[in-house]
């Protein structure tokens, strides 16, 4: 395994609303109640939009409207699967202006996802932190065929574009929202280590 | 500071207003002038007899253009000498010896947009920024803030440009950069130069509009450097003890004594004359230590920063 103290390994703190912004977005690749994801909701001033991905062909497609702890309006849409809830991101980014804070919660895949249509909008990392939840599973990028393999969970995984087994570095990439893949048996192949379930 | 110094020869000196004047250079050997970027500035060595100075100007020429440089100078009231030596004793044929372009103030590349606010002569380098834009085709947008009597000077040397991408400020109302703060899109940088208390006014009406510290960007030429109560500085490694008069600054009292202190902008904003400190306390007036290395009293920014202590013991 190549795993080790890899620089572009992203380390993550929990998500904090910033009393600077004028708007907040905060996305969340399922629903998790609000406060359990994010601090400073107490004392949030300004309008609060909290986006899901409810994995279900049955959601209301009407944003509910709550009120934070300190009266701040909280509204909630919920979308029928990841991508359709990152197509809608990248459209409401185009139109948004100087003020938004985003916050991404969740899988890395995801997260790195959101990350990377904001950077795309040209928002600064400064205005888009991420905190991971849920499982360890990674999106791995084959350094080889370039085919980003979803939800690996194994040291060793087949990818789904060239079939090439592939070591899961700690090497994260920013550009792919994914780790590297390199071909595990590439000086003699077929000798590789057994897959082990190391990212559950 | 690099030692590498160029000669260059006026070939225009254009008085734009009673107190403005506009000085283009070409290379006194006849070739290309050296290569700078949008924000960048130029060093002039300016000396009459036993008198020097050598003050940094924003270059306005378009970088792109090697042929020449420009500069825009202002002759200030309290002027320390540089700007009425430019004024009353620089003319055409003259050459001067100049450092380097160097370039502490420059664009931010990743970009998509970029908005400016400038006072009175801080437009220079937004003149050098905007005809790099216009060139790549980066939308922009300039709020120049100045007094009634200098609005058609700067109009003139902003008319080749679109209106709907200048605004003229003719009074010290912020409601029109508020109003455009409000709706920047997401790649948009903003830039201020001119007097202190118009970039802290913008730079406050920013973060207040919810922009992250790191899209905001100052330059900061002059002005912070004032008078003060008469000091001893104690120049260790030279041996000697130079007295600060009220009027004149540290960095001006250590060249006077004849000793090379490392200096770039003399406004406090560049670090380059950052000196340690072995006694004394100073008394910060810069732009570039923060607020531990300030709290430390260990350093000091000699061209605009004084003592709190009578002696001030420098590693000089």
């Amino acid at each position: 395994m190549l795993v080790s103290d890899i620089k572009s390994r992203p380390v993550y703190e929990r998500l904090r609303l910033d009393r600077a912004a004028r708007r907040h977005l905060v996305i969340a690749d399922m629903s998790r109640p609000l406060d359990e994801v994010i601090d400073g909701l107490g004392t949030a001033t300004a309008p609060i939009d909290h986006w899901v991905v409810a994995a279900t062909s049955a959601v209301d497609a009407r944003p509910a409207v709550e009120r934070a702890d300190s009266g701040s309006r909280v509204e909630k849409r919920a979308f029928r699967a990841s991508a359709h809830l990152l197509d809608r991101l990248s459209h409401r980014l185009a139109r948004e202006t100087i003020g938004l804070r985003l916050y991404a919660v969740g899988e890395e895949g995801f997260i790195w996802n959101v990350a990377r249509l904001a950077r795309e909008a040209g928002m600064e990392a400064a205005e888009c932190q991420t905190a991971h939840a849920g499982s360890l599973r990674r999106d791995v990028f084959c350094v080889h065929c370039k085919t980003i393999t979803p939800g690996v969970t194994t040291s060793i995984a087949a990818c789904s574009g060239c079939g090439a087994h592939l070591v899961v570095r700690d090497h994260f990439s920013r550009t792919h929202a994914a780790f590297m893949g390199v071909q595990a048996d590439a000086e003699a192949p077929g000798e590789y280590a057994p897959a082990e379930e190391i990212f559950p | 500071m690099t030692g590498s110094a160029l000669a260059l020869r006026v070939v225009a000196a254009v008085p734009l207003s009673p107190t403005l004047k506009a000085f283009t250079f070409e290379a006194a050997d006849g070739g290309l002038v050296p290569p700078s970027g949008p924000g960048a500035h130029v060093r002039l060595f300016l000396r009459r007899g036993a008198w020097s100075r050598k003050n940094a100007y924003s270059l306005v020429s378009n970088p792109e253009d090697r042929s020449h440089l420009s500069v825009i100078v202002r002759r200030v009231a309290q002027s320390k000498g540089g700007s009425a030596f430019l004024h009353e004793e620089v003319s055409e044929g003259d050459v001067i010896e100049a450092g380097l372009p160097a370039n502490l103030f420059p664009v931010v590349r990743t970009a998509r947009r970029h908005l400016m606010v400038s006072g009175g002569i801080g437009l220079t380098p937004f003149l050098a920024y905007i005809a790099a834009f216009e060139a790549e085709g980066t939308p922009w947008e300039l709020h120049h803030f100045c007094r009634a009597d200098e609005r058609g000077a700067f109009a003139a040397l902003l008319a080749r440009y679109p209106a709907s991408r200048v605004h003229i400020h003719c009074d010290a109302d912020l409601a029109g950069l508020a109003q455009a703060l409000a709706c920047q899109p997401l790649g948009t940088h903003f830039y201020t130069c001119g007097p202190a208390l118009l970039m802290e006014a913008a730079k406050d009406l920013a973060l207040a509009t919810g922009w992250p510290p790191v899209r905001l960007h100052a330059e900061s030429f002059g002005a912070a450097a004032e008078g003060g109560e008469a000091f001893v500085a104690v120049l260790q490694r030279s041996g000697i003890e130079v007295m600060v008069g009220p009027e004149t600054s540290l960095l001006d009292a250590i060249e006077a004594a004849g000793v090379e202190a490392p200096c770039l902008c003399r406004g406090g904003a560049c670090g380059q004359c950052v000196t340690s400190v072995q006694d004394g306390i100073p008394e910060h007036r810069d732009h570039f230590l923060d607020a531990e290395e300030r709290a430390s009293n260990r350093l000091i920014m000699t061209c605009v920063s004084r003592a709190q202590t009578p002696r001030l013991v420098l590693d000089l």
